[in-house]
């Protein structure tokens, strides 16, 4: 008897718990269209005030471009401390291509080196291409950068024997998956052992400092200090294990529709975090 | 102070925690103790209060773990990094470490009642001798319980135990146990400290800060990550409810993950012995000819899968009789038979 009334007001509880979260949600949405709109009446109102006057139109986009691309890279520099590798973690059923390529571009904008992306189903890995080619547009659209001035580095294999060095100007992209987590703890484990098989090491030599060096890709990329995950889901879903020691994690409720504003604020969040190192 | 806290819930308390037993519960939960230099310094007390108040907030926290039906408990007591801190500091916890342990031992009769079982994980060799001692004391004369668990993460960090995972398992090599083919996610997780424990279903860590800090990190890959802002020493019953109705709203969506991640695990396990068959049955020039029908080539894999398993458990075997001499040794005793 006891034990129905409990489940009873469990249930109710969750309900609550279910209806503030979507209530939160759609409250997001909400301003986010109100945003949108104000937009919408602004970009209405401005060709009305130029008179039609193509040409001045397209010169007003192009700078805003420049500005916009200047506004960035000053607010990257306004902050005490701007992480060098960040992983974009999405905890969502539904992904959007265009809210990632908008993030990646962001990041590149203010200054962060190395940006991966990563869902626990291997989606981004699997359509590598598809998010690449979505990251180059929204360059183009956001930045007005021509691509072939600024190239971003894209690797989508870890196999891939690349001799190229990485200069420090150049954006890293990187697309994840569950596969470069444990799984490649494994493989690192079985080439050690393999090793040790074949008498060429000895399994007293094994260290962190080796298993670490053999868990690098081929480029030298350094661990992520920052983490945004997007969604509602409480977990890392088997993110880079090995590689999140010493990461930050910074939750947003969604990628979807994200705005510029969010994600600099988070960038705040993360400059004003002290890290201690077991001290 | 004891490690269990004898001691009943208030009513109210005992109402909520039927309310949320009602739902599914994680049965295993971690924690980062974090915050008690920060409590210490903001009550104006010594250092090393702060750290005896945090291991009192622990004995409390068992107590509703144990009211809550949590059978097991992971605790960060110390990080290898930890040793990084002053002299005065190191001692003062190791000392603290020491003198819980023998309490411990005074505490039998209570821990056999609630049938508490410790186990301490970490590279204990970094520490001093008379510490390990009693830590093989507390582990040895607790090694039958079974009702609960708690374990101790001390002088760990998570890489160094996965580290350590892959130096047991080319150790196995050597003695020609397994071969390196036979390395897989389950083997490597079965060769960690926390081999005995399932993985975490809640991760918690206090004081405000949002990292892991080389804790269990490959542990709580589908785990739900809880970061709460109150400081260790103050946690109350109702941050640990908090924290569990979060894991709750994210159940479902935690339990498609691990049953994802189990599948892909065992995709990579048939995969692999496809190709060790497959790699055996070219080198055999006799088996050549029966290993082309597929009839045969199932029968080989089957076998191939039976013998990689028994070579895994003797090389397990052989691994915990290790790590129980180990214990043994420290503790002076015989091996039990």
């Amino acid at each position: 008897m006891m034990a129905l009334v409990y489940e009873f007001v469990w249930r109710i509880l969750h309900a609550l718990l279910h209806l503030q979260r979507v209530l939160i949600s759609w409250f997001r949405i909400r301003l986010w269209n109100w945003r949108l709109w104000k937009r919408a009446v602004a970009a209405l109102l401005v060709p009305l005030a130029l008179g039609f006057q193509n040409h001045k139109k397209l010169g007003t986009s192009a700078g805003k471009r420049g500005l916009r691309r200047v506004r960035w890279g000053a607010d990257g520099k306004s902050l005490e401390k701007l992480p060098l590798h960040v992983g974009l973690l999405i905890v969502e059923e539904e992904l959007h291509y265009t809210d990632i390529a908008n993030l990646v571009v962001w990041c590149m904008a203010v200054g962060i080196s190395y940006v991966s992306v990563y869902d626990n189903q291997g989606i981004f890995r699997r359509n590598n291409s598809r998010l690449m080619d979505e990251i180059l547009k929204q360059q183009q659209d956001l930045l007005g950068l021509d691509s072939t001035k600024h190239p971003v580095e894209f690797l989508n294999n870890r196999n891939e024997k690349q001799d190229h060095q990485v200069l420090s100007c150049q954006p890293v992209v990187k697309a994840l998956s569950p596969d470069d987590g444990r799984p490649s703890i494994v493989r690192a484990a079985q080439e050690l052992c393999k090793a040790v098989e074949q008498k060429e090491r000895r399994s007293k030599d094994i260290d962190v400092h080796m298993l670490d060096s053999l868990l690098r890709d081929s480029v030298h990329i350094p661990d992520p200090d920052l983490v945004l995950k997007f969604g509602p889901v409480e977990s890392t879903l088997g993110f880079l294990p090995w590689h999140i020691r010493l990461s930050e994690f910074i939750s947003l409720p969604s990628h979807t529709d994200v705005s510029y504003e969010d994600f600099f604020s988070a960038l705040q969040r993360y400059s004003s975090c002290e890290q201690r190192q077991g001290k | 102070m004891s490690w269990i806290r004898e001691g009943e819930l208030s009513l109210i308390e005992r109402l909520s925690a039927n309310i949320l037993k009602a739902g599914p519960m994680p049965k295993h939960v971690a924690f980062i103790m974090d915050g008690n230099r920060r409590y210490a310094r903001k009550r104006h007390v010594e250092r090393q209060e702060g750290h005896t108040q945090g291991f009192d907030k622990l004995a409390e926290t068992l107590r509703w773990c144990l009211n809550l039906d949590i059978r097991e408990v992971t605790v960060y007591a110390f990080s290898i990094e930890n040793f990084k801190r002053s002299k005065e500091e190191v001692d003062g916890l190791m000392e603290l470490a020491k003198q819980k342990f023998a309490r411990l031992l005074e505490e039998q009769e209570n821990l056999e009642k609630h049938g508490v079982c410790i186990r301490v994980l970490g590279d204990l060799a970094l520490l001093p001798l008379d510490l390990q001692q009693a830590i093989a004391k507390a582990v040895v004369s607790t090694r039958g319980h079974n009702k609960c668990f708690l374990n101790v993460c001390f002088a760990y960090t998570s890489r160094h135990e996965i580290t350590n995972a892959v130096r047991e398992m080319a150790w196995g090599v050597e003695q020609g146990l397994i071969r390196s083919s036979d390395v897989s996610e389950l083997l490597l997780s079965e060769c960690l400290y926390s081999s005995s424990s399932p993985d975490p279903d809640l991760l918690i860590r206090t004081s405000g800060e949002v990292r892991l800090s080389d804790f269990l990190l490959w542990q709580t890959s589908y785990s739900c990550l809880v970061f709460q802002s109150v400081l260790w020493p103050e946690y109350s019953f109702w941050n640990l409810c908090e924290a569990i109705l979060q894991y709750q709203l994210n159940y479902l969506s935690l339990q498609r993950a691990r049953d994802m991640h189990k599948e892909q695990q065992a995709l990579q396990q048939l995969e692999a012995d496809r190709r060790c068959v497959a790699e055996l049955l070219m080198h055999s020039g006799s088996a050549k000819g029966n290993g082309k029908d597929p009839q045969s080539r199932q029968e080989h894999l089957l076998t191939y899968a039976a013998d990689r398993e028994e070579r895994v458990r003797s090389f397990l075997e052989a691994l915990q009789l290790q790590r129980d001499s180990y214990f043994n040794d420290l503790n002076g005793q015989v091996p039990p038979v």
